[in-house]
Protein backbone atom coordinates (compact mmCIF):
# COMPACT_ATOMS: atom_id res chain seq x y z
CA UNK A 1 0.00 0.00 0.00
CA UNK A 2 1.28 3.44 -0.85
CA UNK A 3 1.99 5.71 2.07
CA UNK A 4 0.89 8.74 0.08
CA UNK A 5 -2.01 10.71 1.51
CA UNK A 6 -4.00 13.66 0.23
CA UNK A 7 -5.86 16.52 1.80
CA UNK A 8 -6.98 20.10 1.40
CA UNK A 9 -9.26 22.86 2.51
CA UNK A 10 -13.06 22.83 2.72
CA UNK A 11 -13.69 24.61 -0.58
CA UNK A 12 -11.03 22.67 -2.50
CA UNK A 13 -9.08 25.69 -3.78
CA UNK A 14 -6.00 24.31 -2.01
CA UNK A 15 -5.08 20.62 -2.23
CA UNK A 16 -1.95 18.79 -1.19
CA UNK A 17 -0.33 15.42 -1.42
CA UNK A 18 2.16 13.96 1.06
CA UNK A 19 4.45 11.08 0.09
CA UNK A 20 4.85 9.99 3.71
CA UNK A 21 3.62 11.25 7.05
CA UNK A 22 5.68 11.17 10.21
CA UNK A 23 4.52 9.13 13.17
CA UNK A 24 3.96 12.11 15.45
CA UNK A 25 0.22 12.85 15.35
CA UNK A 26 -0.59 15.04 18.35
CA UNK A 27 -2.78 17.74 19.78
CA UNK A 28 -1.29 21.08 20.75
CA UNK A 29 -3.29 23.00 23.37
CA UNK A 30 -1.02 26.05 23.57
CA UNK A 31 -2.87 29.35 23.30
CA UNK A 32 -1.27 30.20 19.96
CA UNK A 33 -2.48 26.99 18.36
CA UNK A 34 -5.91 27.42 19.95
CA UNK A 35 -6.44 30.90 18.62
CA UNK A 36 -4.90 30.15 15.22
CA UNK A 37 -7.48 27.44 14.62
CA UNK A 38 -10.36 28.90 16.69
CA UNK A 39 -10.55 25.62 18.53
CA UNK A 40 -9.71 23.89 21.79
CA UNK A 41 -6.44 22.60 20.30
CA UNK A 42 -4.68 22.15 16.97
CA UNK A 43 -4.51 18.54 15.77
CA UNK A 44 -1.27 18.13 13.83
CA UNK A 45 0.87 15.56 12.06
CA UNK A 46 4.34 16.12 10.62
CA UNK A 47 5.86 15.47 7.22
CA UNK A 48 9.18 16.35 5.64
CA UNK A 49 8.74 19.53 3.64
CA UNK A 50 10.36 17.77 0.68
CA UNK A 51 7.55 15.20 0.74
CA UNK A 52 4.67 17.69 0.53
CA UNK A 53 3.34 18.88 -2.85
CA UNK A 54 0.68 21.55 -3.30
CA UNK A 55 -1.35 19.98 -6.06
CA UNK A 56 -3.94 22.74 -6.45
CA UNK A 57 -3.60 26.36 -5.44
CA UNK A 58 -1.25 27.61 -2.74
CA UNK A 59 -1.93 28.24 0.92
CA UNK A 60 -1.87 31.75 2.38
CA UNK A 61 0.24 32.22 5.48
CA UNK A 62 0.20 34.26 8.66
CA UNK A 63 3.57 34.71 10.36
CA UNK A 64 2.44 34.09 13.95
CA UNK A 65 5.93 34.71 15.37
CA UNK A 66 9.44 35.22 14.05
CA UNK A 67 9.91 31.45 13.86
CA UNK A 68 6.57 30.13 12.67
CA UNK A 69 4.03 30.62 9.93
CA UNK A 70 0.57 29.13 9.77
CA UNK A 71 -1.05 28.20 6.49
CA UNK A 72 -4.71 28.49 5.54
CA UNK A 73 -6.93 28.75 2.47
CA UNK A 74 -7.61 32.37 1.58
CA UNK A 75 -10.94 31.41 -0.03
CA UNK A 76 -12.52 29.39 2.79
CA UNK A 77 -10.22 29.79 5.79
CA UNK A 78 -9.45 26.15 6.58
CA UNK A 79 -6.29 26.02 8.73
CA UNK A 80 -3.79 23.81 6.88
CA UNK A 81 -0.43 23.77 8.66
CA UNK A 82 2.02 24.91 11.31
CA UNK A 83 5.42 25.61 9.77
CA UNK A 84 8.46 26.00 12.02
CA UNK A 85 10.47 27.89 9.41
CA UNK A 86 13.95 26.58 10.19
CA UNK A 87 12.82 22.96 10.46
CA UNK A 88 12.78 20.48 7.61
CA UNK A 89 9.41 19.37 8.94
CA UNK A 90 5.97 20.89 8.48
CA UNK A 91 2.96 19.95 10.62
CA UNK A 92 -0.32 19.55 8.75
CA UNK A 93 -3.75 19.85 10.36
CA UNK A 94 -5.19 16.36 10.75
CA UNK A 95 -8.74 17.49 9.99
CA UNK A 96 -7.65 18.71 6.54
CA UNK A 97 -6.49 15.22 5.57
CA UNK A 98 -8.96 13.36 3.38
CA UNK A 99 -8.80 10.49 5.87
CA UNK A 100 -8.18 11.81 9.36
CA UNK A 101 -9.50 8.57 10.83
CA UNK A 102 -6.28 6.84 9.72
CA UNK A 103 -4.07 9.09 11.83
CA UNK A 104 -4.41 8.34 15.49
CA UNK A 105 -2.84 10.91 17.81
CA UNK A 106 -0.19 9.82 20.30
CA UNK A 107 0.02 12.63 22.79
CA UNK A 108 -0.71 16.17 23.94
CA UNK A 109 1.54 19.21 23.75
CA UNK A 110 1.06 22.63 25.31
CA UNK A 111 -1.03 21.32 28.17
CA UNK A 112 -0.59 24.59 30.09
CA UNK A 113 -3.34 25.86 27.77
CA UNK A 114 -5.58 22.82 27.98
CA UNK A 115 -9.20 23.63 28.83
CA UNK A 116 -10.04 22.60 32.40
CA UNK A 117 -12.99 20.53 31.13
CA UNK A 118 -11.17 18.97 28.20
CA UNK A 119 -11.26 15.42 29.56
CA UNK A 120 -15.04 15.60 29.99
CA UNK A 121 -15.75 16.09 26.29
CA UNK A 122 -15.99 12.38 25.55
CA UNK A 123 -18.71 12.02 28.15
CA UNK A 124 -20.98 14.76 26.80
CA UNK A 125 -24.49 13.97 25.81
CA UNK A 126 -24.64 12.64 22.30
CA UNK A 127 -27.19 14.34 20.06
CA UNK A 128 -27.00 11.72 17.38
CA UNK A 129 -26.15 11.71 13.74
CA UNK A 130 -26.37 14.77 11.53
CA UNK A 131 -28.86 13.14 9.19
CA UNK A 132 -31.17 11.66 11.82
CA UNK A 133 -33.76 13.00 14.23
CA UNK A 134 -35.05 16.57 14.31
CA UNK A 135 -32.37 17.96 12.03
CA UNK A 136 -32.75 15.35 9.25
CA UNK A 137 -34.45 17.73 6.84
CA UNK A 138 -31.87 20.43 7.44
CA UNK A 139 -29.01 17.97 6.99
CA UNK A 140 -30.50 16.67 3.74
CA UNK A 141 -30.79 20.22 2.40
CA UNK A 142 -27.14 20.87 3.28
CA UNK A 143 -26.03 17.64 1.66
CA UNK A 144 -27.81 18.47 -1.61
CA UNK A 145 -26.09 21.83 -1.88
CA UNK A 146 -22.78 21.30 -0.12
CA UNK A 147 -19.85 23.14 -1.65
CA UNK A 148 -17.34 21.18 0.37
CA UNK A 149 -14.71 19.53 -1.77
CA UNK A 150 -15.00 15.72 -1.64
CA UNK A 151 -12.43 13.78 0.38
CA UNK A 152 -10.36 12.83 -2.67
CA UNK A 153 -8.62 14.65 -5.52
CA UNK A 154 -10.76 15.87 -8.41
CA UNK A 155 -9.93 16.77 -12.01
CA UNK A 156 -11.76 20.06 -11.90
CA UNK A 157 -13.10 22.18 -9.10
CA UNK A 158 -15.53 23.74 -8.43
CA UNK A 159 -18.03 21.79 -10.53
CA UNK A 160 -19.90 23.84 -13.10
CA UNK A 161 -23.07 23.71 -10.99
CA UNK A 162 -21.37 25.62 -8.18
CA UNK A 163 -19.89 28.24 -10.42
CA UNK A 164 -23.26 29.42 -11.62
CA UNK A 165 -24.68 29.96 -8.15
CA UNK A 166 -24.64 33.46 -6.81
CA UNK A 167 -22.10 34.36 -4.20
CA UNK A 168 -23.37 35.40 -0.75
CA UNK B 1 -20.53 41.78 32.99
CA UNK B 2 -21.65 45.06 31.50
CA UNK B 3 -23.08 47.95 33.52
CA UNK B 4 -26.61 46.64 33.13
CA UNK B 5 -25.46 43.25 34.37
CA UNK B 6 -25.49 41.50 31.04
CA UNK B 7 -22.69 39.03 30.43
CA UNK B 8 -20.09 40.29 27.99
CA UNK B 9 -17.53 38.37 25.96
CA UNK B 10 -14.77 39.32 23.55
CA UNK B 11 -12.66 37.45 21.08
CA UNK B 12 -11.09 37.46 17.65
CA UNK B 13 -8.65 35.86 15.29
CA UNK B 14 -5.01 35.07 15.90
CA UNK B 15 -3.60 38.16 14.17
CA UNK B 16 -6.19 40.56 15.61
CA UNK B 17 -7.46 41.96 12.30
CA UNK B 18 -10.96 40.73 13.24
CA UNK B 19 -12.35 41.25 16.76
CA UNK B 20 -15.85 40.69 18.14
CA UNK B 21 -17.90 41.43 21.23
CA UNK B 22 -20.95 39.58 22.49
CA UNK B 23 -23.37 41.22 24.90
CA UNK B 24 -25.98 39.01 26.51
CA UNK B 25 -26.24 35.32 27.21
CA UNK B 26 -24.61 32.80 24.90
CA UNK B 27 -26.57 29.72 23.84
CA UNK B 28 -25.69 26.09 24.37
CA UNK B 29 -22.04 25.33 23.69
CA UNK B 30 -21.37 22.26 21.56
CA UNK B 31 -18.83 20.39 19.50
CA UNK B 32 -19.77 19.26 16.00
CA UNK B 33 -18.07 16.17 14.54
CA UNK B 34 -19.69 16.32 11.09
CA UNK B 35 -17.27 16.11 8.18
CA UNK B 36 -18.11 19.64 7.04
CA UNK B 37 -17.15 21.11 10.41
CA UNK B 38 -14.05 18.90 10.53
CA UNK B 39 -12.75 20.02 7.18
CA UNK B 40 -13.74 23.66 7.63
CA UNK B 41 -11.73 23.76 10.84
CA UNK B 42 -8.94 21.35 9.82
CA UNK B 43 -9.61 19.60 13.09
CA UNK B 44 -11.27 16.63 14.81
CA UNK B 45 -14.41 18.66 15.54
CA UNK B 46 -15.55 22.25 15.69
CA UNK B 47 -16.56 23.72 19.07
CA UNK B 48 -19.26 26.35 18.59
CA UNK B 49 -21.48 28.48 20.77
CA UNK B 50 -24.62 30.23 19.54
CA UNK B 51 -24.82 34.01 19.82
CA UNK B 52 -28.31 34.20 18.38
CA UNK B 53 -29.95 35.45 21.59
CA UNK B 54 -27.18 37.97 22.22
CA UNK B 55 -25.89 41.10 20.53
CA UNK B 56 -22.87 40.32 18.37
CA UNK B 57 -20.72 43.24 17.21
CA UNK B 58 -17.65 43.10 14.96
CA UNK B 59 -15.49 45.65 16.75
CA UNK B 60 -12.54 45.47 14.35
CA UNK B 61 -12.69 44.28 10.77
CA UNK B 62 -15.19 41.67 9.58
CA UNK B 63 -14.80 38.01 8.80
CA UNK B 64 -14.51 36.87 5.22
CA UNK B 65 -17.11 34.19 4.48
CA UNK B 66 -17.16 30.93 2.58
CA UNK B 67 -20.61 29.75 1.57
CA UNK B 68 -20.22 26.07 2.46
CA UNK B 69 -23.72 25.16 1.22
CA UNK B 70 -26.68 27.22 0.06
CA UNK B 71 -27.87 27.36 3.68
CA UNK B 72 -24.76 28.16 5.67
CA UNK B 73 -21.64 30.31 5.57
CA UNK B 74 -18.44 30.05 7.55
CA UNK B 75 -16.56 33.15 8.58
CA UNK B 76 -12.79 33.39 9.00
CA UNK B 77 -10.08 36.03 9.12
CA UNK B 78 -8.82 36.77 5.61
CA UNK B 79 -5.44 37.82 7.03
CA UNK B 80 -4.60 34.85 9.27
CA UNK B 81 -7.27 32.21 8.59
CA UNK B 82 -8.68 31.69 12.10
CA UNK B 83 -12.16 30.10 11.75
CA UNK B 84 -14.63 32.41 13.47
CA UNK B 85 -18.28 31.64 12.67
CA UNK B 86 -20.85 29.18 11.44
CA UNK B 87 -23.73 31.25 10.06
CA UNK B 88 -27.13 29.67 9.35
CA UNK B 89 -30.56 31.24 8.81
CA UNK B 90 -31.34 30.81 12.52
CA UNK B 91 -28.32 32.79 13.66
CA UNK B 92 -24.58 32.97 14.12
CA UNK B 93 -22.47 30.57 16.14
CA UNK B 94 -18.95 31.55 17.15
CA UNK B 95 -15.86 29.34 17.34
CA UNK B 96 -15.19 28.77 21.03
CA UNK B 97 -11.40 28.78 20.60
CA UNK B 98 -11.57 32.31 19.19
CA UNK B 99 -12.96 33.75 22.44
CA UNK B 100 -10.42 35.53 24.63
CA UNK B 101 -11.43 33.21 27.48
CA UNK B 102 -12.69 29.95 26.02
CA UNK B 103 -12.33 28.18 29.38
CA UNK B 104 -15.63 29.70 30.52
CA UNK B 105 -17.55 28.21 27.59
CA UNK B 106 -17.61 24.47 28.20
CA UNK B 107 -19.45 22.44 25.56
CA UNK B 108 -22.47 20.51 26.84
CA UNK B 109 -23.55 18.57 23.76
CA UNK B 110 -22.09 16.82 20.72
CA UNK B 111 -23.48 16.87 17.19
CA UNK B 112 -22.66 15.03 13.97
CA UNK B 113 -21.47 11.86 15.62
CA UNK B 114 -21.75 9.87 12.38
CA UNK B 115 -18.35 11.35 11.51
CA UNK B 116 -16.85 11.18 14.99
CA UNK B 117 -13.29 9.97 14.58
CA UNK B 118 -12.71 6.52 16.02
CA UNK B 119 -9.92 7.67 18.38
CA UNK B 120 -11.46 10.89 19.67
CA UNK B 121 -12.79 9.53 22.95
CA UNK B 122 -9.36 8.14 23.86
CA UNK B 123 -7.60 11.48 23.47
CA UNK B 124 -7.88 12.67 27.10
CA UNK B 125 -5.93 9.60 28.22
CA UNK B 126 -2.91 10.32 25.99
CA UNK B 127 0.36 11.49 27.60
CA UNK B 128 0.74 15.29 27.78
CA UNK B 129 3.51 17.87 28.08
CA UNK B 130 3.81 21.60 28.73
CA UNK B 131 5.04 23.68 25.78
CA UNK B 132 8.19 24.55 27.75
CA UNK B 133 8.88 20.90 28.61
CA UNK B 134 10.03 20.11 25.10
CA UNK B 135 13.81 20.31 25.50
CA UNK B 136 14.41 20.16 21.75
CA UNK B 137 12.35 23.30 21.32
CA UNK B 138 13.80 25.24 24.28
CA UNK B 139 16.06 27.50 22.21
CA UNK B 140 13.23 28.20 19.80
CA UNK B 141 10.85 29.08 22.62
CA UNK B 142 13.37 31.14 24.59
CA UNK B 143 13.52 33.95 22.02
CA UNK B 144 10.06 33.51 20.55
CA UNK B 145 8.34 36.82 19.85
CA UNK B 146 4.64 36.21 19.36
CA UNK B 147 2.70 38.19 16.75
CA UNK B 148 -0.57 36.86 18.13
CA UNK B 149 -3.08 39.45 19.28
CA UNK B 150 -3.44 39.43 23.09
CA UNK B 151 -6.55 37.90 24.66
CA UNK B 152 -8.22 41.28 25.22
CA UNK B 153 -9.26 44.26 23.12
CA UNK B 154 -6.57 46.77 22.13
CA UNK B 155 -6.78 50.40 21.04
CA UNK B 156 -4.51 49.89 18.08
CA UNK B 157 -3.27 46.84 16.26
CA UNK B 158 -0.74 45.80 15.19
CA UNK B 159 1.59 47.60 17.61
CA UNK B 160 3.98 50.00 15.93
CA UNK B 161 6.96 47.69 16.35
CA UNK B 162 5.36 45.05 14.17
CA UNK B 163 4.26 47.27 11.31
Amino acid sequence: MSKAVTGGCQCGAVRYSVAELHDNAHLCHCRMCQKAVGNLFAALIGASKSKVSWTRGEPSVFRSSEHVERGFCEKCGTPLFYNYLSSERINLTIGSLDHPERVKPKGHDGIEGRMPWFSELATLQDYGETEAGDSAEWAAAIKRTSRQHPDHDTEEWPPAAHQTESKP
Amino acid sequence: MSLDNRPQYSGGCQCGAVRFRVEGALGEASVCHCRMCQKASGNFYLPLVSARQAKLTWTRGEPKRFRSSNHASRGFCAECGTPLTYEAPDGVALAIGAFDDPSGIAPVIQWGIEAKLPYVDEIPSLPGEDTMADVDAAAFLADLVSYQHPDHDTEEWPPEAKR
